[in-house]
């Protein structure tokens, strides 16, 4: 992962969410857009890009938190050649959400933890987090990573372990759960998808990786549903169906 | 008979765990070796390491300086704690297959793959954090560690296999072994407040 590398996804990404904004710019920005001289052209974008763009709400964490928590997770799991990363499969909100739920015990760790990790940015980057390159915001993760980061609970290595733990599992967890989002962290696995039965068919095709993947949840199937995930032990948000329904589902 | 052979199992197992371990690993030094005399603008002998080569601070590598070896291929250069590790010593950073016409290391070497042209070819090891990276001194707070910035002129280039991790410090000293031409050292120290 050279710089380079990082510094083209991060292009690809910005203008990715540009063409996005343009598609959904309302009308009187659009005018005024237009009547714009080109040397005005960069502020009416930034203009744009706030009204369009309106924050998402996030359940448990706060706004300061769960933003920090994105680009961590992003840094993480990047988006790049490979394919889509955190980012794209909703990890933060993952996390946010069964921080509300099956990871209630860990908010605290959280706050401590994200507080502390913004607060060794600074001290030993001279930047916030979020303020800090790339590269940087690497370092910071790898002091964290190997214990070297200072101010923390205990060791910044349990922290970052916990959260890479959590990153790993909304990432490539069922989609029910809130991570996974259109299936990407499956796809980035080429994860064949649940299945009740395998054809001699299916696992020839599997083997020749021609085997389309199954783009359904656990959930999707009358045999698993929420009764048969508490007998297992899961601890379940109360409106985890209706929060999923049609928005992870798609084959 | 049978003591016997256990005596040569017990030595064979104990000889398997020092080479692994590199308890008892050093690099072979030749007899006609050149010493190096390691410099540094920002590293002083005896002196506390910067907090920008610590996670106190930047974290960023040091930059060094050894004298011309007429028969060095290539340097490698280890950041190693004696007073830690299990076994010790603990490795914070390891680079070789440095050119053997270089006489520097700059400061700040990347944290990706990446190498300054002017080290081209040259490899960063895995270090006791299992990262090929520099990452530096953050021992316990309570006692001063000593930190050796070890230079070994070689006669060889290490022969890489991009299809394996970069070299562990145990594997670059076997792969060194009668081949260190020249050696050196900065001795600098760190310790972390309460």
């Amino acid at each position: 992962m050279s710089e380079s590398n990082q510094i083209t996804r991060r292009h690809l990404l910005q203008g990715a969410t540009l063409a996005g904004v343009a598609v959904v710019a309302p009308v009187a920005t659009r005018i005024n857009a237009a009547e714009t001289e080109a040397k005005h052209a960069k502020p009416a974008k930034t203009e744009v890009t706030q009204r369009s763009v309106p924050r998402e709400a996030f359940e448990v964490l706060t706004a300061t938190e769960s933003d920090l928590l994105a680009a961590i997770v992003e840094r993480l799991i990047p988006s790049d050649a490979n394919g889509p990363g955190a980012k794209e499969a909703r990890v933060a909100h993952y996390i946010d959400r069964a921080l509300g739920s099956a990871l209630s015990a860990s908010r605290n760790v959280y706050a401590s933890g994200l507080a502390a990790l913004d607060r060794y940015a600074v001290a030993s980057r001279g930047k916030p987090f979020l303020q800090l390159s790339p590269t940087d915001q690497d370092s910071v993760l790898i002091d964290c990573e190997t214990g070297g980061a200072t101010g923390f609970v205990g060791s910044s290595a349990q922290f970052f372990g916990l959260l890479l733990s959590h990153t790993k599992q909304g990432m490539f967890g069922d989609p029910y759960y809130g991570g996974n989002a259109n299936f990407v962290g499956w796809d980035l696995l080429n994860y064949p998808g649940v299945r009740t039965s395998i054809s001699d068919a299916d696992q020839k095709a599997l083997e020749a990786k021609t085997l389309k993947p199954i783009r359904r949840s656990a959930y999707d199937y009358n045999g698993f549903n929420k009764a048969t995930a508490s007998a297992d032990g899961h601890d379940d948000h109360p409106d985890d169906i209706q929060r999923t329904a049609g928005a992870h589902h798609g084959d | 008979m049978k003591l016997k052979s256990i005596a040569a199992l017990t030595f064979a197992w104990s000889s398997l765990f020092l080479a692994e371990t590199g308890i008892a690993q050093q690099a072979q030094i030749q007899t006609n070796t050149q010493t190096l005399i390691i410099t540094s603008p920002t590293l002083k002998a005896g002196e506390p390491v910067p907090t920008i080569h610590t996670p106190d601070g930047r974290n960023e590598s040091p930059a060094l300086r050894w004298n011309s070896v007429a028969e060095a291929k290539s340097f490698a250069v280890l950041c190693e704690d004696p007073d830690v590790g299990n076994p010790p010593p603990f490795v914070h950073w390891i680079v070789y297959n440095i050119p053997g016409t270089a006489t520097a290391l700059p400061a700040a070497l990347p944290i990706d793959n990446s190498m300054p042209s002017e080290l081209q070819g040259a490899v960063q090891g895995l270090s006791g954090f299992r990262r090929a990276i520099y990452r530096g001194p953050a021992p316990p707070p309570g006692k001063v560690h000593q930190y050796h910035f070890i230079v070994y002129a070689l006669d060889t280039t290490i022969t890489i296999d991009s299809a394996q991790p970069p070299l562990t410090r145990a594997q670059l000293l076997e792969a060194m072994q009668g081949h260190v031409v020249g050696k050196g050292e900065l001795i600098a120290t760190y310790e972390r407040r309460k």
